[in-house]
């Protein structure tokens, strides 16, 4: 090792040490100043105005979050089971005026599922067994209903009040998403990008 | 070249100087009397084989706790066949869940340690309506109770829906109940405060007008006998069809405060203050709380609550979304103007996961500002979660989770006296549901 090499070291060293030693004071500064407002709560607040960064929503491309839900007549629905062919998935709730306005046009699209390959699923989230029964009675729904009791898929498809459609495809990859009432042109884009139409 | 101790020195003043000024800027401070609430065990309302939900709280004149929620109505036997079987995949039901509600009624002369037995509101057999537009309670000067709900249509529609009214009959009961809304299955969302001159004024979310979709704001008024003073008339439109509205009051009555979850053409849900001068006769026009822009053409079902101080202050807190998911999480506004402008929103907590929150707000006199929330726990599982404003409307005491619910913990409901704060929220785990509810001690 040379005497530049050796002074560029100790140099270094010398540096490596200032910075560590700034660092450390700066440390020392913050620890205390984070202790002070620890005492007074503050930190906790301050901790907790932080914005967490959120799971990634179910994208157009990806592979729709699997689930397991019990229906309306106590059997249950796993999405997988589904595999192989198109489906779509309506998120809904009794209380919600969108949802009863675009249930026709749901209606509509399930009863033409045997004939076109393809299923449609109702997911009622924020609701009750018996308040959903209900309203399939009177709306005379002809599709199955899961009940999503515990907002457990609700929350794995990020859904920010209902109603949210989503149209899968064979393979299970989502091709399609509408947040918010569909429309019949909608549902036709939909379809045709799940390989319905 | 090395440079001098003293140069060392300086820089490290300069830049522990300017990350002091940094850290101060975003951690709030923090003053005495702020620090978290002591929260008694839980206490649970109802019969929970009955699935009580939806509570609504409220503190008499004589500072008596009361409390109204839903139930289970049992006097619907579930029919044994296969009744429900209106399409293939509802086929072969044995048992068929019954919707209906009933509404009851409780009050506590301790503090919400101990339960008078809970009275039946409803005489008849209907489907009350819980979660946002869940029943709403009011007490009179004579400590007499009033309350008000939404039923459904004879379709079953919750959507379009009527209030109907009850009051204690002062002989243990409570009146029939009545509808309020002249227009049949209109109203949704009921409101009900005691005027200071002890007449009712009552709010609802009204459909009247079916199109455009934005709903109006309807009120009517009624005496203490329950009498009709008013026809139900309108305050204003716009309104987002599934938020529950907000109310305060001010001058003795003549200053009333309400706030909605508005709806723009472009499905903007930003939230609105209405302010009338004339004890709820008019409302001039509604000043935005704020810009939030969440545009959403979905139910936010998650509505405002707003109330008022001993300085004029008007308080309000609710949920949004904003321009992003990121911006996701409760809010809080104040007016010192009479609601002429807001400060800017204070974040009071973010999101932790996607999900609509619920909130609410107590106000003392003094300025201190209580609020109650619901947010996803490390689990996923929604929790209900408190912290209060100091006057100085700056000093932020630290967030306290108060439920450890092993599902969900939903829509907290607040009651202010001098001496406690009482927290009562909704469990639902599956297809069961109960009714908990927390007290605090306030050492003021």
């Amino acid at each position: 090792m040379g005497l530049d090499e050796n002074r560029g070291t100790r140099q270094m060293k010398r540096g490596g040490s200032q910075i560590t030693r700034y660092r450390l004071v700066l440390s020392a500064v913050a620890s205390i100043m984070g202790l002070m407002a620890g005492l007074n709560g503050s930190a906790v607040t301050w901790a907790q105005h932080e914005h967490t960064t959120p799971a990634a929503a179910p994208a157009i491309g990806a592979q729709a979050a699997d689930f397991e839900l019990k229906l309306l007549d106590g059997k249950s629905v796993r999405l997988e089971q589904l595999r192989g062919k198109p489906v779509v998935i309506n998120f809904f709730a009794s209380w919600c005026d969108p949802c009863r306005d675009e249930m026709p046009l749901i209606n509509e699209i399930a009863t033409g599922g045997d004939k076109g390959g393809y299923q449609v699923i109702g997911i009622a989230v924020e609701d009750t067994r018996a308040a959903v029964l209900q309203f399939s009675e009177e709306a005379k729904l002809a599709f199955p209903i899961g009940l999503d009791l515990n907002s457990i898929v609700k929350r794995a498809y990020r859904i920010f009040g209902p109603p949210a459609t989503f149209f899968i495809d064979a393979q299970g990859t989502v091709r399609d998403i509408v947040l918010g009432p569909v429309t019949r042109e909608r549902v036709r884009q939909g379809l045709k990008k799940s390989g319905v139409l | 070249m090395k440079p001098r101790r003293s140069t060392v020195c300086l820089r490290i003043f300069t830049k522990f100087w300017l990350f002091s000024i940094a850290l101060g800027s975003v951690i709030p401070a923090q003053a005495a009397g702020s620090g978290p609430l002591s929260f008694n065990a839980e206490v649970q309302l109802g019969r929970r084989s009955n699935n009580p939900s939806t509570p609504f709280l409220r503190l008499a004149p004589d500072e008596r706790l009361f409390a109204v929620w839903t139930e289970d109505d049992k006097r619907t036997a579930p029919p044994i066949e296969e009744t429900a079987a209106v399409h293939q995949h509802q086929a072969k039901m044995k048992m068929m869940p019954s919707p209906m509600r009933v509404a009851l009624l409780a009050s506590s002369a301790d503090g919400g340690r101990t339960w008078t037995r809970p009275r039946q509101v409803n005489a008849a057999v209907e489907a009350i309506e819980g979660e946002e537009g869940g029943p709403r309670l009011a007490l009179g000067k004579n400590n007499q109770a009033y309350v008000v709900w939404s039923v459904p249509n004879e379709k079953g529609d919750k959507t379009r829906a009527n209030i109907r009214f009850a009051m204690e009959d002062g002989k243990g009961g409570f009146t029939p109940g009545r509808t309020l809304n002249e227009i049949k299955d209109t109203a949704r969302f009921p409101i009900i405060e005691t005027m200071p001159d002890d007449s009712l004024l009552i709010g609802w979310i009204d459909r009247r007008v079916d199109n455009p979709t934005p709903r109006s704001l309807y009120l009517k008024r009624l005496s203490a006998k329950g009498e009709q003073l008013t026809s139900s008339y309108k305050v204003g439109d716009g309104l987002c069809e599934c938020c529950r509205l907000g109310i305060a009051f001010a001058d003795a009555g003549k200053t009333v405060y309400m706030a909605d979850r508005q709806v723009s053409e472009q499905q903007i849900r930003n939230h609105a203050l209405r302010k009338s001068t004339d004890g709820g006769k008019t409302f001039g026009q509604p000043v935005e709380i704020s810009d939030d822009g969440w545009q959403v053409s979905a139910c936010p079902h998650s509505g405002p609550t707003i109330g008022r101080d001993g300085r004029g202050y008007l308080h309000v807190t609710w949920f949004t979304l904003g321009h992003s998911e990121k911006e996701a999480g409760i809010y809080y506004s104040v007016s010192k103007d009479g609601g002429q402008h807001f400060a800017p929103r204070q974040l009071v907590q973010a999101n932790t996961a996607p999900e609509i929150l619920h909130t609410t707000l107590a106000v003392a006199a003094d300025g201190t500002v209580y609020l109650a929330w619901e947010n996803l726990d490390e689990q996923n599982r929604a929790q209900i979660f408190t912290r209060s404003l100091a006057p100085d409307g700056q000093t932020w005491s630290p967030i306290q989770q108060i439920s450890h619910s092993t599902a969900n913990a939903t829509r907290p409901m607040l009651a202010l006296s001098k001496k406690r704060l009482h927290v009562a929220w909704t469990e639902t785990e599956g297809e069961t549901s109960w009714v908990s509810m927390r007290t605090a001690a306030l050492d003021k």
